[in-house]
This record gives C-alpha cells, structure tokens and sequence, in this order.
C-alpha cells in the first residue's frame, strides 16, 4: 500500500489549518504526527480518512484518488479517535455486530466474543457503552479494529485514556499491523511514547510540514526540531 | 442487494435504540393524543362538514407529531460523534437516508394507527369502513413527509437553534404532499370512492417517488457537506 499525499491544503473559512502538504506514506510504516495545538494534525487524519475533503491538493492511495465516494478506498482506512464513534445504547457486542456489517463482512458470535475477549472486555460483552469506562470504550474501538482489519489505521490521540495495559494492547495491534504491510498514523502529544513504537516522525505547525524523516539513533535532527517548538507550547513535551 | 442489506442494519440498529429508549415514540404518541383532546374541546364539528374538516385536523396532529419525531432524527449519530463513524465506514450514504425514511415511517404510523381511530371515536364520526382506505392514503402522505424530513433534517443538523430551523425549511415543501393527502381524504370522505380520489392520488404518488429519489440521490452531499 502506497499512500501520497499531494499539495494538501485545507482551509476552514480563512484559516488554513494545512499548507500545501506533500507526503509520502509507504507499507509497514508507523508514523507519529506531532506538533502543538492547532498544527493541523486532526485535520490531517481526518482528510486523510476522506471524512474531509481538501481545499486543494489531493490523495491517492495505490494510484487511485481517494475522495469522499471512493466506497472501496473507505472500507482500507480506520480511525482511532477521542470521540468514540459508538452507539451508547448498544451493548458492546451489538456495536461491534453493527460497525462490522457496514464493511461487507459477517461475523458470528464467536468471533465478536474472540475480538473482545483478546482486548480484555469479554465479561462486558452484553452491557450497553454507555455505562463502559472511556478506556473500556477505546478498547471496544480496537475490537472493532481488529475484526476489520483496516490497511491504514489513524489515531488520534489514543493514549490519553488507555492504562498501561491498554497501550501494550495498543502496541501490539500496531506492531501487527505495520509487520503485516499495513500503515498506523498516530497523532499524539506523548512524543516519547509514539517514538518507542513508529519508525518515523512528522512534525506540523501552523499547517506546514516543518520535519519528516525517518527514526535514526542517535537522532539530533528530530530533538533540534522539537526543541524548537516544545518551549512555546504548554503540554506539549517528552 | 447490498443497499437493501446496509438498510436493513442501520434500521435494525434505529429501531433497536427506540425500542430501548422510547424517546421519540412515546413523546410523539402523547402529543398526538393530546392534540386530539385540544381540537375536541375547541372545535364542533357538525356531521355534515366533517369531511371537510376532519382531515385538515386529522394532518395538523400527523404534521406536529412527525415534526417532534423529525427533530430526533439523528439524535443517536450526533452522540459521540457516530454520524462521523458512519461516514468513514464504505456504506452507500443512500442506505443511511433510507433507513433513516423507513424509520420515522414506523414510528409515524405506529401514532397514526392510534391517533387514527381516536379521531373518529372523538368526534363521533361515522364511516368506519373508509378508515382503511383513508390509512393507506395517510401512509402515501406519511411517506412524502418522511422522505422531505430525513432530507432536510440531515440538512440542518449542524445548525444553530435547529428545532426552530427545521420547521421553517420543511413546512412550505411539504404543502404539495399535505395539500395532496388532505384532499384525497376528503374526497374519499365525501364519496367514499377512490376513484374520485385518483387525481390526488396520483399528484401524491408522484410527489413521494421524486422526494424518496430526489433524496435518495443528493444525500451524499448533503450528509457530507
């Protein structure tokens, strides 16, 4: 899978929330998207996801342009993010049953009970979302990941309400996902954290790409850049 | 076959959260009745101009409870940002406002199956036998009125002050469906023929198929805009 991203340019309004970006994503990569509030790095996933159509520039995933209909493109790409995307008064297993039957697959009982009993909610299989904890339903997003098997998985900020547990759980998905020939872009304020797992680190500010290469060791041109900018934005360090 | 597959599931997945919840149903059930009990203290209607009033009457409760219902619409999507999980996932947007139709139809005849009778009772009304032809004749006017609501529910979504919105934006597109409905009723009130009705009946067949379609169509912009 090969993901290009060409002269990207998102405005909201006359605010530009990306300038002119041009990326090159590649199979097995693993990549963390930092930057201080406002960078752009939502706004990234989200026209990464075609959840977003850009205001120029535009998307190709393997050769094909990946727009807001591009059905077949939609069902390679999965997002992680802050706002949950499940149903409060579904039980965890009728989330999973649900989301699942809108990529053209089927799934019987055992399945969903295997994907939840693998991120550790096999016992909340039958209680509604609502009364789950937001770790809980974080988990349940990576059940419902781990049964769609998405070839390009964004997150967003993803560990701001995992335990411990839940990020190795995490990390483990991403690691197989990223072995197996797909690509994990993880948006993230936990610098050290993405950097231990991704093999690359893109840094946005303002909407401009001011840093994109891959993890080396040591790695002084990743820590000048991020000096650069971790000073001047509150919470936004190692 | 994979629309009628997609709609069925986001339809199970509408009706299983009503069924749950009983928000819309329940407050629409009450408020139609409600309505009857106003317009029975209020009006007097003598036998021989109950074809002319009853079904204008019979609409105002239809229009007012499928409106409360319209507001609700996509109150499940909005929490936790689901719509957002729909539109990423590859389904035919055309399967989301299909659903979304046939589910305020259901919940629209389940008052009207009520209502319906109701009416009649209230009103001392005679003709007991038309009430099936004159259901199925509010099921086309129903189905109009869902058709324009799902559209342009999805349309306001991300408005300001959307409740207020929402009426003002449907009520002068749906006067053709209502204008249609009313008129067939009457007519078949008044004859208790349907033949006589066809003409209306034909306007309001009409009107259902370019909503449904018209719909059908323009609701992947409308949805993704």
């Amino acid at each position: 899978m090969q993901l290009v991203v060409h002269r990207l340019s998102k405005a909201y309004g006359y605010l530009w929330a990306l300038k002119e970006l041009t990326l090159e994503l590649r199979s097995g990569e693993c990549v963390a998207l930092l930057g201080p509030n406002g960078a752009g790095k939502t706004t990234l996933l989200k026209l990464l996801s075609a959840l977003l159509s850009p205001t120029q520039g535009e998307i190709t995933v393997d050769g094909e342009r990946f727009v807001t209909s591009s059905h077949r493109l939609r069902s390679l790409v999965g997002l992680l993010s802050p706002h949950e995307h499940l149903y409060e008064g579904l039980t965890a297993s009728e989330n999973l049953r649900f989301f699942v039957s809108l990529y053209h697959k089927k799934i019987n009982r055992l399945e969903t009970e295997k994907s939840l009993e693998l991120v550790g909610l096999k016992d909340w299989s039958d209680q509604y979302v609502g009364s789950l904890s937001s770790g809980m339903k974080c988990r349940l997003t990576i059940a419902k990941w781990l049964l769609l098997e998405p070839r390009l998985l964004l997150l967003d900020e993803p560990y701001g309400v995992l335990d411990g547990a839940g990020v190795e759980l995490l990390e483990s998905y991403l690691r197989r996902l990223c072995s197996g020939g797909g690509i994990a872009v993880i948006a993230t304020h936990h610098v050290q954290r993405a950097l231990r797992l991704c093999s690359r680190a893109i840094i946005l500010d303002h909407g401009s790409l001011i840093f994109d290469e891959p993890k080396q060791e040591p790695w002084e041109s990743f820590h000048r850049a991020f000096e650069n900018f971790a000073p001047r934005e509150n919470g936004w360090s190692s | 076959m994979e629309l009628l597959r997609q709609t069925t599931w986001l339809l199970w997945k509408d009706l299983l959260l009503e069924m749950r919840r009983r928000e819309s149903l329940l407050a629409m059930f009450f408020f139609g009745v409600l309505l009857l009990f106003i317009f029975n203290f209020a009006f007097e209607i003598p036998r021989e101009r109950a074809a002319e009033m009853a079904p204008g009457l019979l609409w105002l409760a239809f229009i007012f409870t499928g409106t409360l219902g319209l507001a609700q619409l996509y109150q499940a999507e909005k929490e936790n940002h689901c719509l957002e999980a729909l539109l990423l996932s590859p389904i035919d947007r055309g399967a989301l406002f299909l659903a979304k139709v046939f589910f305020n139809l259901l919940l629209m005849l389940s008052v009207e199956v009520v209502v319906f009778p109701l009416f009649w009772m209230l009103f001392n009304l005679e003709a007991w036998k038309l009430l099936p032809s004159l259901f199925l004749v509010a099921f086309l006017g129903t189905l109009g009125f869902c058709a324009i609501g799902a559209l342009f529910s999805a349309v306001t979504l991300k408005a300001r002050a959307r409740e207020l919105l929402l009426p003002l934006v449907i009520f002068p597109l749906m006067i053709p469906v209502i204008l249609a409905t009313i008129r067939a009723m009457e007519i078949l009130l008044r004859t208790g023929a349907f033949e006589e009705a066809s003409p209306w009946l034909r306007l309001l067949i009409g009107f259902d198929v370019i909503f449904i379609t018209a719909g059908f169509l323009i609701f992947e912009w409308v949805i993704e805009a």
